[in-house]
């Protein structure tokens, strides 16, 4: 697969956190803005509308991949689940945000 | 597996319909889910909660859009507009839609109607189960390169081909078939082994199919019955199964009758059993068989092939005087001797040629979408500074192109599905007689799909190489502001707009020439009065089992002859009867060309005579008296008299000036060597007779010919021509039944008034005309409509320029020649270039019919006047096509053209 094209920030933090999301449990797409929303104690909000064209994106480049299933509330939900390839991606994702952070940071810190 | 969850993922995105349900539903769920927990958190009404949930989630539409987006369907949703646009479009310039959609059509339909032709001849697909599979096998001289059809013995050994199974024969037999109360009639009957009806399986409609025990001897005779002759021999008799019908001379029990369309093994109406276990049949003897079955499953032709071939070795082995030389070849069953032919590389070819065909004529419309697109060119600005790329623009213009080459490719198969039926069938029949049950003029898919991807091209031609011209510089022309200037017609379009006059003004030449020829095949003079005369085809049957030994041969040469003979009494006895007379070939139709060697007459050369054996009684019946020496007697029958009577085109073209009586000629039916020349008889001219009809009535040739006596029995078809008082065709019920009552094999067939023999001829050339006809209307209307686009774009493109030499008080004169100058030369470049083929052609026509030593040639010299007078008036029209652009010129005002700046 040929190196990811690098995102803006923007997108690419959604993307990250999808994917992160993801790695935790297959989830469907509220499920997955409740759960930024929850684990990010209610700082991060979701754009809700957005978040299915990121899907579809992932999807399409193979990271994630979907099914229908049964939600909790006995519901027809389409569930996303990472893919190996997508797993990979995360890491490496995760690894350009951490630099990106502590570069931000580091320009932060100058005082 | 990324590359998998990808293409899944994409491929199910692409499917539209889904895709749409998917994003509705995710959108619905999770909206419910939102509402759901506001209205469980926080304890909001439930339209509260949903309004809220709504809000949150943003736009719906516009996340739907982003979607479909995302998805790469977007150019979808495009296109769709493009058409829709395009659609518009075709309401708004009605003109061009009707002018450039016929011509378009035309392009299709010609293309439709030659591609299914085509593949009806080289790709015939059998209609049958596994119909791929089906075969003939045939055996090869290769000495003669013939085909070697009596196989009878080696049929035996083929059966034993493991290769090939359900292996089965079929003779054509000819049968005269007695109906309920009706005068016998042939039919087309097939002599076909059981095995036919497991190759060609069909329930039958009544009774049952042909079986072994059919073909067993001693087995009682049987026929099974075609749809047509049970319907119109029979009445629909529901009850024929059992009864006892009359065949030739012989009674057989009907045991079944086919259903509708059921004509296996190729045209056949109905199917008697081949008994193929004769005993005593030698290699290379007995009667012609065609020999069919079907690969094995799991075998290939080419393993097929290799088994028969090893088993013709084996025959060759065995029997070297007869076999050495034969090789059996097993062939597709609905190939016709064309396996050396590669089918695909045919169709290829043929498909280039539609393709360069539609081009050429779709060139035209391109050059009006051209002049349309130029002058929206301010809109195409305005779109491409608004952001559109130039693709899109293309694409826009395409479109528009595609749906104008839709609606054509819909009215194009209309009409080819028309002229399939209405003239495709009839032409091959007139051609090759009863057409094979393959033979399919209902519109296949592969011709659809060919029509279709011409109507793609067409639209490619016409809207996408205009739009790239248009198109390009674009840029250009944005920075710098202005509209205009960069786009002019290229020598190309000019190059077609002039052959497209040359081709309107000589076409009419050339349908005069078919009309003339039409005329005068309508106008046919036999020489006597052909209207007052019934011809009638006479045969007789001759089953399997009699033409294997030389004594049955002889024996129905002979039946033959007592029956003709007795048959021409009885007509000749009966009232209003005058005359009944005996020929091989009817007045107006093709002749036998022999081969004139030698005339004792001194100067003359050897040259090609045609010729017809005629009954003693011949001129007498036909009224035409003897211009010098005698009619044949009876005595002539005898083979030593060697006796000929010439035509007066023979006396003329052979020896003019000369008495031909006493002379004598050494005549053959082939060239022959000239060392075989002095053995050949010389036979006496005894008289001279006027010319009577002794070619086609479609050759304009003046021929030299040379009647023998006809020996009755010496041919197993002759024609009866019979004269009488009033309608001739009234006779032939009466013939028919006298017919029956001299002999029930006789078959009687073509029974026609003697005029009538030129109606095949002339219908051709009718439907020939009518082709010649509509191409030169859609070469006129797209000559016009040519010119009228160049103009047009002309008088847009200088609409400033005219107003400011008005302004400058240019007078009309001025602004007329100014912009009529090059229309005016491709015009008159044109009409001289159409003058200049009429004048090729009719040389070339003049020298044809000198040399075919014809009196007169296609065109006369009170053609030329008339060719003249449409040529000023081709003229006249073309230039009528630059009317309205030059009134639209001239009504240019100055003020109003430096506004349009």
């Amino acid at each position: 697969m040929p190196p990811r094209q690098q995102t803006d920030a923007l997108r690419g933090s959604l993307d990250l956190l999808i994917l992160k999301t993801l790695s935790l449990s297959p989830m469907h797409g509220w499920g997955i803005s409740q759960r930024v929303q929850q684990l990010s104690k209610g700082v991060l909000e979701v754009n809700q509308g957005s978040l299915y064209p990121a899907l579809q994106r992932l999807e399409k480049e193979g990271l994630v991949t979907s099914d229908w299933d049964t939600s909790d509330n006995n519901r027809r939900a389409r569930y996303y689940k990472l893919t190996a390839t997508g797993r990979r991606a995360l890491g490496v994702e995760l690894e350009n945000w951490r630099r990106f952070a502590a570069g931000l940071e580091s320009v932060l810190a100058v005082s | 597996m990324t590359w998998f969850h990808a293409a899944r993922a994409r491929l199910r995105l692409l499917a539209r319909r889904d895709a749409e349900s998917r994003i509705d539903e995710e959108i619905r769920f999770h909206i419910e889910m939102e509402t759901q927990r506001l209205v469980r958190e926080q304890s909001l009404p439930h339209d509260e909660a949903q309004r809220r949930a709504l809000a949150t989630f943003g736009g719906v539409q516009q996340h739907r859009e982003a979607l479909r987006e995302g998805r790469g369907t977007a150019w979808f949703n495009g296109m769709s507009l493009d058409l829709k646009l395009g659609a518009r479009m075709l309401v708004k310039y009605p003109a061009l839609t009707v002018v450039g959609g016929l011509a378009m059509a035309f392009g299709i339909w010609f293309g439709a109607v030659t591609f299914h032709m085509a593949g009806l001849v080289t790709s015939p697909k059998l209609p049958l189960p596994d119909g791929d599979r089906i075969v003939k096998i045939q055996n090869w001289d290769a000495k003669t390169l013939k085909e070697e059809k009596r196989v009878l013995y080696d049929y035996q050994f083929w059966r034993t081909a493991r290769s090939i199974t359900d292996v089965g024969a079929y003779r054509n037999a000819s049968v005269n078939l007695v109906g309920a109360d009706r005068p016998a009639q042939p039919a087309v009957a097939a002599e076909i082994t059981a095995s036919a009806f497991r190759i060609a399986p069909e329930r039958p409609l009544l009774g049952r199919v042909l079986d072994e025990s059919d073909e067993r001897a001693g087995a009682p005779a049987v026929v099974l019955l075609g749809h047509d002759v049970w319907t119109t021999r029979f009445d629909s008799d529901p009850q024929i199964v059992g009864r006892n019908v009359q065949l030739g001379d012989r009674f057989v029990t009907v045991v079944g009758v086919m259903p509708d369309g059921y004509a296996f093994p190729v045209a056949h109406e109905l199917w008697l059993p081949l008994r193929t276990d004769v005993a005593g049949v030698e290699p290379r003897r007995g009667a012609e068989i065609t020999v069919f079955g079907r690969l094995a499953s799991g075998t290939t032709l080419e393993n097929a092939q290799a088994e028969l071939q090893s088993l013709g070795r084996r025959l060759a082995a065995e029997h070297p005087a007869t076999h050495a030389t034969l090789q059996p070849h097993v062939i597709h069953y609905a190939k016709f001797g064309m396996e050396s032919i590669d089918a695909s590389v045919m169709m290829a070819l043929t498909y280039v040629f539609l393709v360069a065909f539609v081009m050429m004529v779709c060139s035209t419309v391109a050059l009006l979408l051209f002049a349309r697109a130029a002058a929206r060119e301010t809109e195409i600005l305005v779109r491409s500074a608004l952001g559109a790329s130039r693709r899109r623009i293309v694409a826009q213009l395409f479109a528009e192109a595609l749906v104008l080459a839709g609606l054509a490719a819909m009215i194009g198969l209309l009409a080819a599905q028309g002229t399939l039926t209405r003239w495709g069938a009839p032409y091959l029949e007139l051609n090759y007689g009863r057409l094979p049950f393959w033979y399919d003029f209902d519109l296949s898919l592969r011709t659809i799909v060919c029509a279709l991807s011409l109507a793609v091209i067409s639209a490619v031609v016409a809207g996408v190489m205009p739009a790239r011209k248009i198109t390009r510089g674009l840029g250009t022309q944005l920075r710098a502001g202005t509209a205009g200037g960069g786009v002019s017609f290229g020598g190309i379009w000019t190059a077609v707009i002039v052959a497209q006059i040359a081709l309107t003004v000589s076409l009419p030449s050339v349908v005069m020439l078919a009309r003339s020829e039409v005329n005068r095949i309508a106008s046919f003079d036999a020489g006597f009065p052909t209207p007052e005369f019934l011809a009638v085809t006479l045969g007789i049957d001759g089953p399997l089992q009699e033409t294997l030994t030389d004594q049955a041969r002889i024996a129905l040469d002979a039946r033959f002859r007592d029956a003709l003979e007795s048959l021409r009494q009885r007509v000749e006895a009966e009232p209003g009867v005058t005359g009944v007379t005996f020929v091989d070939r009817l007045p107006g139709e093709s002749h036998v060309y022999w081969r004139l060697h030698e005339v004792t007459v001194p100067e003359t050369k050897a040259r090609w005579v045609t010729t017809a054996t005629i009954h003693p009684s011949y001129f007498d019946v036909l009224q035409a008296p003897m211009i010098e020496g005698r009619a044949f007697t009876s005595a002539d029958l005898s083979p030593e008299a060697r006796v000929v009577i010439v035509d007066q085109g023979f006396a003329d073209r052979v020896a003019p000036g000369r008495n031909l009586l006493g002379h004598h000629v050494r005549l053959s039916i082939a060239e022959g060597a000239d060392s075989n020349v002095v053995q050949l008889p010389w036979y006496e001219i005894v008289g001279v007779v006027k010319e009577l009809g002794m070619q086609s009535a479609a050759s304009a040739r003046r021929v030299a010919g040379v009647y023998l006596p006809f020996v009755p029995g010496s041919q197993r078809s002759v024609k009866m021509i019979v004269h009488g008082r009033g309608n001739p065709l009234a006779m032939a019920p009466r013939v028919r039944e006298l017919a029956m009552g001299v002999d029930a094999a006789l078959q009687l067939d073509q029974v026609m008034r003697l005029d009538q023999v030129v109606i095949p001829e002339l219908w051709m050339h009718r439907v020939w005309m009518r082709i010649i006809i509509g191409l030169t209307a859609v070469a006129l209307l797209l000559s016009l409509s040519g010119i009228y686009a160049v103009l047009a774009y002309t008088v847009a493109r200088r609409t400033r320029e005219i107003g400011v030499r008005v302004a400058l008080g240019a007078g009309p004169r001025r602004v007329i020649t100014s912009i009529f100058r090059r229309p005016l030369i491709q015009v008159s470049l044109g009409v001289i270039g159409g003058g200049v083929i009429i004048a090729v052609a009719a040389i070339g026509v003049q020298n044809s019919a000198r040399f075919s030593g014809t009196g007169t040639g296609g065109l006369t010299l009170g053609d030329i006047p008339l060719l003249l007078g449409y040529t000023i008036l081709m003229f006249g029209v073309c230039t009528l096509a630059c009317v309205v652009p030059t009134l639209r010129a001239l009504r240019v005002q100055p003020t109003e053209a430096m506004r349009a700046e």
